[in-house]
């Protein structure tokens, strides 16, 4: 394990980099590329989302036309197209801020399909009912079924986004250094001990991602989501008066909670 | 000519490049390992993932934590780590006489990019698989005990079947997903079509028209696999309506 103690010297580059002085490189440039696409992509993603349930044909067309098509690109080609098309139309961008527009476009299709899910599994007698209250259709939808829908959407968001923070890892190919090129480049000063860099690559990106689904599951349970594996139905003393048992063994039969 | 003015771009199309005679062949071998690259994984991860959620859900600790371990640490790791880790640092981990074997071996980066996609599938796919074990249903494993199948016999022959018709639409767009990720094997330089497209653009820094192209077919091909994953489903669906009315 000294292999471990060893690359802790290396702490700062991993997650950091020279970040005060120098350019922000490392996990954490994973973690703000992964912020700052949801939060793009989910503004997106709610406009296209919507408009895959419009009921006006000009709006859902092209709208499932533009989440189909990019979600059957892979990222990589989404990213080299930004990376190239970009300067070609004119538009000087620095790459951080290509590989952030490429993830976000990104996420914008993969989102578009939670929103939609989402609503249509709101009743629809929840429209109905907004609309019969003599709610406009935006009104109904802002007020009265998104919330609804929102509540439903969250665990899926949370596991877009650590299927996205994992996604990030990609943008090393296009020359961005985050923790991928960062572990590389460290492999390649002990070429006879590249293995060490890499599990510490692969441990950042593990504590991360497993945090963060620890925090999902948590969030499922405050918000009452049941996970289906450990469910257990409760006995309420109520549901066995009828039967004809002394007390005795009714107190053993229910379950404490 | 106007639509381009108004674009302002600042490139002239030409495409005949990706017609080329060099280009055109690194294209198409491009297209071929791609097809086989997928494949493959998708064969060898469907094999191993099943074999994974089988073990997931036995009783037995010595099969059930080394699977849940496995799924854990994978989940949480891009699948890029695993490109990487098996084309770079696998090969150290060998002893010595079988590392420059493999490093000499032209077509090692194809390997080591399906044996790294096969890795991050097979832990996605498991967990598919998994759902659609639990969902059969109590009393077909009860009749099945009863007819006097062992475990064995049981798994291949009731569950595995009515789980797999369960589980076709999350399996067909994992794998639709696996396909599109047969494009990372660019990062270790195994020649499919990205990389492919990537060095004719190295080459003639025109980039566009070849990239144009490759999303063309991976759109393509994407949503074919889509349109036969939906044909598929409907094939293998139960009709439950159909033998409620066979038996009356």
């Amino acid at each position: 394990m000294e292999f471990l103690t060893e690359q802790l010297a290396n702490w700062k580059f991993y997650l950091i980099g020279a970040y005060p002085e120098g350019p922000l490189t490392g996990l954490t440039l994973n973690i703000v590329l992964a912020v700052l696409s949801i939060t793009i992509g989910l503004f997106f993603g709610i406009i296209f989302g919507v408009g895959r349930t419009s009921c006006r044909s000009y709006l859902r067309h092209p709208c499932g036309l533009y989440v189909d098509v990019i979600r059957s690109t892979p990222l990589l080609l989404i990213i080299f197209w930004f990376y190239f098309f970009l300067p070609v139309v004119g538009a000087k961008m620095p790459l951080f801020w290509c590989a952030v527009i490429s993830l976000s476009v990104y996420a914008s299709a993969y989102q578009a399909e939670i929103v939609r899910a989402g609503i249509l599994s709101v009743p629809l007698g929840q429209m109905e009912a907004a609309l019969s209250t003599g709610m406009t259709r935006y009104q109904a939808m802002k007020l009265v079924i998104l919330p609804q829908a929102f509540k439903k959407m969250l665990p899926s968001f949370v596991s877009f986004f650590n299927s996205l923070f994992k996604s990030t890892s990609i943008v090393y190919i296009v020359g961005i250094i985050d923790l991928t090129r960062t572990g590389i480049i460290i492999s390649q000063r002990q070429p006879n001990r590249i293995y060490a860099a890499y599990i510490c690559m692969a441990l950042g990106f593990w504590i991360s991602c497993y945090l963060l689904s620890f925090a999902s599951q948590l969030l499922e349970k405050r918000l009452g989501i049941l996970d289906y594996e450990s469910y257990k139905p409760e006995i309420c003393r109520q549901d066995l008066v009828l039967l004809p048992l002394p007390k005795t063994v009714k107190r053993f039969l229910v379950t404490q909670k | 000519m106007q639509s381009m003015k108004i674009l302002n771009l600042r490139y002239d199309f030409d495409w005949s490049i990706p017609f080329r005679e060099p280009y055109l062949g690194w294209l198409i071998t491009g297209v071929e390992l791609t097809f086989l690259i997928a494949a493959v994984t998708t064969i060898l991860s469907l094999f191993a993932g099943t074999i994974l959620a089988v073990m997931r859900t036995s009783r037995f600790r010595f099969l059930n934590i080394p699977a849940r371990v496995y799924v854990e640490i994978v989940r949480n790791i891009p699948g890029l780590f695993w490109l990487l880790f098996f084309y770079f640092v696998f090969p150290q981990m060998l002893p010595f006489g079988l590392t420059d074997i493999l490093n000499r071996y032209t077509y090692y980066s194809v390997i080591a990019g399906i044996l790294g996609l096969t890795v991050d599938n097979s832990a996605y796919v498991s967990d598919i698989v998994r759902t659609g074990l639990l969902s059969v249903q109590r009393g077909h494993i009860e009749a099945a005990v009863s007819t006097g199948l062992n475990r064995f016999q049981q798994i291949r022959y009731i569950i595995l079947p009515m789980a797999f018709r369960t589980i076709m639409p999350p399996l067909g767009t994992r794998m639709i997903h696996n396909f599109k990720n047969s494009s990372l094997c660019m990062a270790i330089a195994a020649p499919e079509l990205t990389w492919a497209t990537q060095q004719v653009e190295s080459i003639t820094f025109r980039g566009l028209e070849v990239t144009f192209l490759a999303t063309v077919f991976y759109i393509g091909i994407s949503l074919t696999l889509a349109i036969i994953m939906i044909r598929v489903e409907r094939l293998l669906k139960i009709d439950v309506t159909s033998v409620t009315q066979m038996r009356t």
